[in-house]
């Protein structure tokens, strides 16, 4: 076991010298205040993801939770200045203050938050967006009021079909603003809260002081620095509503282009499961091995993950070792003693409650979006020296 | 004999054209891209030219005047084309004693 630690230790050694021979003069090396070294996609804005070697927890701490931007982060928001506008289909428009959000009852929310593009890398064709791998994923305790609570004190009418939401940050140039639009029905859903705090903190990189936590919906639903939500009749039409963050209706082979009538709103995430030990490439001396990982999905709990060390061929179940929930991962793990040494491929395939289980392939779609294969590590296991 | 030196200098000199509308390529990337965001973003892809097109179509809608569109099309496609090999991941540096914003 010591030994196989050594090993793992040499290989993401050797890597992480990789990485920085590969940093060329265009891009300097980049640090990030509070986060712990991540796959850095972007600096400017910070899109961040991180290593699946951080995913051994059931909440991702913070230093380690990934971060997904689309405008410059606004300057950090005085709290003491903050007012959430709730205006629209209402009976009585709103400027409420923190303090008025924290008088409403509080709700701690386990939910997992994924960017929609996650995986985007592994889709043949390549895809244009950041090229997120495994990592564009974490799972918080989320707290907060209810949207609902919210709407009810300003008297959102019963015929607004949509909620309308407004983040503090603004675009550059001509880059279009970030607004999202979520029905009514999920805006009211008691899961659906204003965040104001993530594992206990509030920081401004993941949207603080006010987050809109969608669970189980795409990570793009949850939109940071909230600051307007309107009670609307039609969602909004903006660029992040259409063409961005649309899926297919009928599946295309890759490559080709989608109908722009025949592109629908991404709602609930797919079931999909991750091994995060052991890493892609590892090379480890003959002896039992941890394999480990998460599983998700969306709306729905995870019921089942299994395992396999041939390629796929004979699968066993894998132990869950956290509790069952919508909207939160569930963790998994299963020991293993290859007998022989040798190249092995890992798979994992999760169920969910809904009967919904992993594919072998992911449907290509033309943004690269929900990636949900089932998982596939590749080790190779030595004789000892 | 003279058909050669004259072969290769065109060769050359080819090459001299092609290498000056990279860097042309290049300095039209610094200035009608890193205005809004960094260049890792451009850097980590690998896209066919039509897909670099719409890319820069995208972009221009977005706001930004590319003034040597050309250039900046066959830099992006001779580095950062869907032929080339995929971009090596790179780390971000420790700062999880620092203090998040």
């Amino acid at each position: 076991m010591r030994s196989n630690r050594r090993e793992l230790f040499a290989a993401l050694l050797s890597a992480a010298v990789a990485t920085k021979l590969a940093r060329s003069a265009d891009d300097p090396p980049v640090t990030i205040a509070g986060k712990r070294p991540m796959i850095l996609h972007n600096d400017r804005p910070e899109d961040l993801e991180t290593p699946v070697r951080y995913f051994d927890s059931w909440i991702t701490p913070i230093d380690a939770f990934f971060v997904r931007q689309h405008l410059p982060r606004p300057a950090p928001i005085d709290t003491e200045a903050y007012r959430l506008t709730v205006n629209g289909m209402v009976g009585k428009p709103l400027e409420l203050t923190l303090a008025d959000l924290r008088k409403l009852p509080q709700y701690t929310v386990p939910a997992t938050i994924e960017c929609t593009g996650n995986g985007r890398a592994f889709y043949s064709p390549k895809l244009p967006g950041i090229q997120w791998t495994r990592g564009a994923i974490g799972n918080a305790e989320w707290r907060g009021p209810r949207v609902s609570d919210v709407l009810k004190l300003a008297g959102a009418a019963g015929a607004a079909a949509y909620m309308e939401t407004d983040g503090a940050d603004t675009g550059l140039a001509a880059t279009p603003d970030f607004v999202r639009s979520l029905p009514m029905s999920k805006a009211l859903n008691p899961a659906t809260i204003l965040a104001l705090s993530m594992n206990g903190q509030t920081p401004d990189i993941h949207g603080f002081p006010v987050r809109l936590i969608v669970p189980g919906w795409d990570g793009t639903s949850s939109v940071k620095w909230v600051i307007r939500i309107s009670a609307t009749a039609q969602p909004n039409g903006g660029f992040f509503m259409n063409p961005g963050y649309r899926y297919p209706k009928y599946a295309l082979p890759p490559g080709s282009p989608a109908k722009p009538a025949e592109l629908e709103v991404i709602e609930g995430m797919p079931v999909k499961s991750c091994i995060t030990a052991p890493e892609d490439g590892t090379k480890a001396t003959l002896g039992s091995i941890a394999i480990r990982g998460f599983a998700w999905a969306g709306e729905q709990a995870i019921e089942r993950v299994e395992v396999s060390t041939d390629g796929g061929s004979r699968w066993r179940d894998a132990q869950l070792s956290t509790p069952k929930l919508p909207f939160a991962w569930r963790m998994f793990h299963i020991d293993w003693r290859p007998s022989d040494p040798g190249y092995y491929t890992i798979m994992s395939r999760a169920t969910d409650t809904a009967g919904r289980v992993q594919p072998i392939v992911s449907p290509w779609n033309p943004s690269g979006y929900l990636w949900n294969a089932i998982d596939r590590v590749g080790v190779t296991m030595e004789k000892p020296a | 004999m003279n058909g050669l030196i004259l072969t290769c200098f065109g060769v050359v000199a080819a090459l001299a054209a092609d290498q000056v509308t990279l860097d042309r390529g290049q300095k039209e990337e610094s200035r009608s891209c890193l205005p809004c965001h960094s260049l890792r973003l451009i850097h980590s892809q690998r896209l066919s030219k039509a897909a670099w097109n719409k890319e820069l179509d995208k972009m221009t809608g977005w706001g930004t005047k590319i003034q040597d569109r050309d250039a900046l099309l066959e830099y992006l496609l001779a580095k950062y084309g869907d032929d080339k090999p995929v971009a090596p991941l790179v780390m971000s540096g420790d700062g999880s004693a620092a203090k998040g914003k």
